[in-house]
């Protein structure tokens, strides 16, 4: 039922879309009611699928903005419904695995996941994931639907970027250097860095940083950024060239080498 | 046709293999002692070395039987040099040689025909004392003298005679140690094998050597493949009770969200759920940590331990890194950087701090890991690197996790090729050392 290759899902009417519609993909059925429960209380509007089949078919009967896709379904995987839903459409999806491998986790954001959540979550860090991958997929919902490609490519980030030989992929979250070694970031640094690449040559000021590197710096001091800072710049400068991050004395900071998105 | 006697022979086992050494070795034997028998039979002298050992032999039995009888002593000691000693003998005693020198004889005798009726005899001497030659010959009157002389071109034949009773011997010792060798081969490598089996895939010893041997290391290989497949089982039962453990774990958490749960209890339960939920990740990452299908690659060991450090600094631990700033291995990424993160949190919570160092030492990156705790006792420090131990048992239970946190850390670098190193300082605290090989630049 669920094989049908014509293009079946419908665009979304234009205009303002309060309320995003999450799917969600699971097979176990308490776990699906209570974390559909815990989706609407956050205030989001929830489809269930208790199996791949039944995904398709809510698919295919209304718009969805995301789907919360559990790994291990009875039947067929997850990752190969995943497979089949990419090369339909660009809908976010975040992954729930009961599995904390890494293998799974680094597989799945490979693959072209937003993100990967382990069991067991909690409301609070679900709802936080959701969020971010809804807000990451740009302002306007329709963007993540299933409005064909093209729609979607501006809004969504980009694979991996490049300064000076560096690579900052950013599905798996990793950098590394010019020799392809990989370099560790925390995740504040990562974050750090993918915004001095999203405003190359541009100086930023402390505040701003902070504003732009979203949540994780939330709550950092403008020390605690500067701290952040110079542990970015020795983990740049460790292949012993000079830094690309320099300081604006009174202002902040500027990240001076040539970026290009891939 | 080579090729299948050599199978044949391979076929054999140990005591079929020892017959046929001792077999061979007979024959050898037995071919020594025909060749040189028959050599010396037809040994002959240069021609003026006979002419010396006949004349002399003629002139000593004419002077001994002219000379009166109690003087025949005293005659054949004067007559007696150091290159053709004479001595007489009692005729009961006569004493002739293994080694008959048939041909020698015949040239003697045709030099001096008289010696024909004194039934002359000539052998080659065992040992060669006073002359390479014996013989005998028969007096007049019944009485008997022994002659020993040297003579130039018997050595040859002293060498022979030497070599046929040394080379069985050596043939033997050479042939039964080798045969021993062959056979205890695949045992030591057997023996090998056994020392490095571990929670690895099996690695089959290959069946060489004899029947009995090869009975053993298809026996021994079987055993490894019963244990691989029992440890599988037991590693996806884990695995397969952690799983279906998340689910129910999942929901607990999701229903302490509804709101009518009073605060206090919902956080506690929580933090169960939290420890319950590290115990099952545990299990995973050691399980995880065998898997050798994530490929090595090329990673800054010391940006990862300083970025664990300032993870840990940043959190409110004392940490602090020291070292080289930046350092490229070929590793596992994912296993290494868990292995350092758990010598960490385990100096942080047994030690109250931690000290990460890095340096280079000749072809390997050498990571410390040191705390100033209390360390682990002496006779413990093996059992720590035991999968399931816990070594605060005796104390309350405060600890998170089943025991999994070093072989953990020591499943990941020998993964790596490393080595973990264990030791309690002088000065007190516990220091881990970890090295790996350098990536080939």
């Amino acid at each position: 039922m669920s094989n049908t290759t014509a293009p079946i899902y419908r665009h979304l009417d234009d205009g303002p879309m309060p309320t995003p519609t999450i799917l969600l993909v699971e097979d176990d059925g308490p776990l699906r009611t209570l974390t559909a429960r815990a989706l609407r209380q956050t205030g989001f509007n929830v489809l269930t699928a208790a199996t791949g089949a039944e995904m398709w078919v809510t698919l295919r009967e209304g718009p969805v903005s995301l789907v919360v896709l559990d790994i291990m379904l009875p039947g067929t995987s997850g990752f190969d419904l995943f497979r089949r839903l990419r090369r339909e459409c660009d809908i976010p999806v975040i992954f729930i695995s009961a599995r904390g491998s890494e293998e799974d986790r680094v597989l799945g954001l490979e693959l072209g996941a937003d993100d990967y959540l382990a069991k067991p979550f909690s409301t609070r860090e679900l709802a936080a994931r959701v969020s971010a991958v809804l807000r990451r997929g740009g302002n306007n919902p329709t963007s993540a639907d299933f409005t064909g490609s093209d729609a979607v490519a501006d809004g969504r980030t980009p694979e991996s970027i490049h300064f000076e030989g560096w690579n900052l992929s950013m599905a798996r979250r990793e950098l590394r250097s010019p020799t392809g070694a990989m370099v560790d970031l925390t995740g504040a640094e990562f974050d750090l860095l993918a915004t001095f690449l999203a405003y190359p040559q541009r100086v930023l000021g402390r505040e701003r940083l902070i504003e732009l590197s979203r949540s994780r710096l939330g709550d950092s001091s403008d020390r605690s950024v500067d701290v952040l800072v110079s542990r970015l710049r020795r983990k740049l400068q460790a292949e012993g060239a000079e830094s690309p991050i320099v300081t604006v004395r009174g202002v902040g900071y500027m990240f001076k080498a040539e970026v290009t998105r891939a | 046709m080579s090729l299948r006697r050599f199978r044949l022979f391979r076929r054999f086992g140990l005591p079929e293999r020892l017959i046929a050494v001792l077999l061979l070795v007979f024959v050898i034997d037995v071919v020594c002692n025909t060749v040189l028998f028959e050599r010396a039979n037809t040994f002959e002298l240069r021609r003026d070395d006979a002419q010396r050992i006949a004349e002399n032999l003629v002139l000593a039995r004419r002077a001994i039987e002219h000379s009166a009888v109690g003087e025949r002593q005293a005659v054949t000691t004067a007559l007696s040099t150091a290159k053709f000693s004479l001595k007489l003998s009692d005729q009961n005693k006569r004493y002739r040689g293994s080694l008959s020198l048939a041909n020698l004889r015949a040239q003697v005798i045709e030099m001096e025909p008289e010696l024909a009726h004194s039934d002359l005899e000539l052998h080659l001497e065992s040992i060669p004392r006073e002359g390479n030659i014996g013989g005998s010959l028969r007096l007049a009157d019944g009485g008997v003298l022994d002659f020993r002389t040297h003579a130039r071109s018997a050595w040859k034949l002293s060498i022979g005679r030497f070599a046929s009773l040394v080379l069985p011997t050596v043939l033997l010792i050479s042939l039964a140690w080798l045969l021993l060798r062959a056979a205890l081969n695949p045992l030591r490598s057997l023996v090998r094998a056994t020392r490095h089996f571990d929670a690895g895939p099996p690695r089959p010893v290959p069946e060489h050597g004899p029947d009995e041997m090869r009975e053993l290391i298809r026996a021994m290989n079987e055993m490894q493949e019963r244990i691989h497949q029992s440890m599988l089982d037991r590693t996806h039962t884990m695995l397969a009770i952690g799983h279906d453990l998340k689910t129910p774990l999942s929901r607990i958490r999701l229903r302490l969200d509804d709101g009518e749960v009073d605060p206090i209890v919902r956080d506690g339960i929580n933090h169960d759920i939290d420890e319950m939920r590290m115990l099952l990740d545990s299990i995973q990452a050691y399980v995880d940590t065998g898997g050798t299908q994530i490929p090595a690659e090329r990673i800054d060991l010391a940006i990862m331990a300083e970025t664990l450090v300032d993870t840990a600094a940043d959190r409110g631990a004392d940490a602090s890194y020291s070292g080289l700033s930046s350092l490229v291995i070929m590793a596992r990424p994912v296993s290494i950087r868990r292995a350092l993160s758990n010598l960490i949190e385990n100096a942080l919570h047994y030690g109250g701090n931690v000290r990460v160092g890095l340096r280079k030492d000749g072809g390997a990156a050498e990571i410390t890991v040191e705390d100033d705790g209390p360390g682990i006792p002496e006779e413990r420090i093996t059992d720590a690197l035991q999968p399931f131990v816990r070594l605060d048992t005796a104390r309350a239970r405060d600890t998170a996790g089943m025991g999994l946190g070093l072989p953990i850390v020591r499943k990941a670098v020998r993964l790596e090729g490393g080595t973990l190193d264990l030791r309690n300082r002088p000065e007190g605290g516990l220091r881990a050392t970890i090295r790996l090989p350098l990536a080939a630049q």
